[in-house]
């Protein structure tokens, strides 16, 4: 039987749909320390985190098409107003608010197009640590700026567990070596609450076994703009090898 | 679906299609018809590509000269285009500046939508194409320019120097490159340098940068378009298997102080 078309039962369906999907992604921890900015997260397979622009980069959860498209996107848009204005004007609120949150949403409340299967995580470094930006992008366009830290995870429950987890433990403008253990515990706490349903009060220990196991299967992914650097290009993956002593300790 | 090849040109080709905003890189500069002033061309300058052991040393002066006037002291001729690439320009500047922002975002376009970097060919390749759509101005008297393109070759593990003439041709050379006015008057030194001293790419840094200032400062005394090395400092840039890094201003200042009361004045 044929039901007339109901905009609102189209709309929860599709965002059911997403989120079904979005819940097994491996979450993404984000964090701005004294030299730097960093987005942590833990890969099969692939790569997880990328560079945007001199001073932005992002990664995602979701469909890899919908991430790579976004991706793409957000390189067009920054390199084009980078070159055609200046660097300066390439803003992760312009990226992220103007360039790609409409085109989310028009996909998603189209009926006649795929919604994009994705949550994506940007982050954007400063001078100071206490400028750095982090803007979360939702499949509907929804968008939010973080100072400090951001998470995102397969479910809005683990995200506020792990921002619970960070809230408590990073104090003041950590560095490097103090934030990638936060870090690891944290996406080990999201993790772990987005794939037991709804569970509350995902320990530390629970958070940091699920990791552990999940090692064998693959690597943790960090990617840095770093604030001080000689180099040209800011953005670099953290070697396997620096990684490894946290990973240890876990 | 388009699909996606890095192409910066293509890029903004698109993006003027779309907006109508005309981009001065992409069409030629509205030369008047009868024969330009020289006057307009910013052109005497030098600049020096050296290459060292493990990598290559771009020195350049600050000068930037319209005819016989000084119009900038202050002008920046290396510029780093990746994390490998510098670029040494002598020429018209402010199309030179123009060209050097499309290339730096050219590179990294393509480095960061395709996930590799581009590879070196590919980069020569992109310079030239730059050189050939800026012909036209070239000919017509306004915005006429050469670089000098120095690379760390990772899948060599050397220094690599590339110049070009201005329809785009490009030439590697062995051991060093310099472009500008103030470097024909030296051109024999370097030939003098390395067959009493050796291959610069033989050299550690600390020698080739000393050779390179005071290179500079032979080409300052005999070319009156390129600055010195007292008044402001020339810029030091290198390129090695770790990057792209600029020499310290403090580092260049010792060198000149002991130049200047040192045994070759």
């Amino acid at each position: 039987m044929l039901t007339p078309y109901d905009f609102q039962e189209n709309l929860q369906q599709r965002a059911q749909y997403i989120r079904n999907r979005l819940r097994a992604g491996s979450p993404v921890i984000g964090i701005s320390y004294d030299n730097g900015i960093m987005l942590l997260s833990f890969k099969r397979r692939g790569r997880k985190v990328f560079e945007i622009y001199d001073r932005l980069m992002f990664s995602a959860i979701g469909n890899q098409a919908d991430v790579e498209n976004l991706r793409l996107a957000a390189i067009d848009f920054s390199h084009q107003e980078g070159f055609v204005r200046s660097p300066d004007d390439v803003t992760i609120q312009r990226v992220v608010g103007f360039a790609l949150s409409p085109a989310l949403k028009k996909a998603f409340g189209d009926p006649l197009t795929a919604p994009f299967v994705v949550r994506a995580l940007f982050a954007e470094l400063h001078d100071t640590p206490e400028h750095d930006l982090f803007y979360t992008l939702n499949y509907d366009g929804e968008f939010l700026p973080y100072e400090r830290f951001a998470v995102i995870g397969g479910t809005a429950n683990a995200e506020e567990q792990a921002t619970r987890y960070l809230e408590a433990n990073l104090s003041g403008v950590p560095t490097f070596e103090s934030s990638v253990p936060v870090a690891l515990t944290a996406w080990g706490i999201a993790y772990e609450a987005a794939q037991l349903e709804e569970a509350d009060g995902v320990s530390e220990e629970a958070g940091r076994r699920r990791l552990r196991e999940l090692l064998a299967e693959g690597q943790l992914e960090v990617g840095i703009l770093e604030r001080h650097t000689l180099r040209e290009n800011r953005f670099r993956l953290v070697p396997h090898e620096q990684i490894e002593p946290f990973l240890q300790r876990l | 679906m388009r699909t996606h090849i890095g192409d910066f040109f293509e890029l903004l080709q698109r993006y003027q299609a779309q907006t109508g905003v005309r981009i001065p890189m992409l069409q030629p500069l509205e030369t008047p018809a009868h024969t330009p002033n020289s006057a307009l061309e910013v052109h005497g300058t030098t600049v020096i590509a050296l290459k060292f052991k493990g990598g290559v040393l771009n020195v350049g002066d600050r000068r930037a000269t319209a005819a016989n006037a000084v119009m900038y002291d202050r002008a920046d001729k290396i510029v780093p285009l990746d994390d490998y690439t510098l670029i040494a320009i002598a020429g018209a500047y402010g199309r030179a500046m123009e060209v050097v922002r499309y290339l730096r975002h050219a590179f990294k376009y393509y480095a960061r939508s395709q996930l590799q970097p581009m590879s070196l060919d590919g980069k020569l390749q992109e310079v030239s194409r730059v050189l050939s759509a800026n012909l036209p101005n070239a000919l017509g008297g306004i915005g006429l320019f050469v670089p000098i393109l120095s690379v760390y070759d990772p899948d060599q593990d050397r220094g690599r120097i590339f110049f070009f003439d201005i329809s785009g041709a490009r030439f590697e050379t062995p051991e060093y490159g310099a472009a500008g006015s103030g470097a024909e008057r030296i051109r024999g030194v370097f030939d003098y340098i390395t067959k009493t001293k050796g291959a610069f790419s033989e050299r550690p840094l600390e020698e080739v940068l000393r050779e390179a200032i005071l290179l500079l400062d032979i080409a300052a005394d005999l070319d009156a378009a390129t600055g010195g090395i007292d008044k402001v400092l020339p810029t030091a840039r290198y390129a090695t298997r770790e990057g792209v890094f600029e020499v310290p201003e403090e580092t260049i200042r010792a060198i000149v102080q002991s130049i200047r009361t040192g045994g070759n004045a």
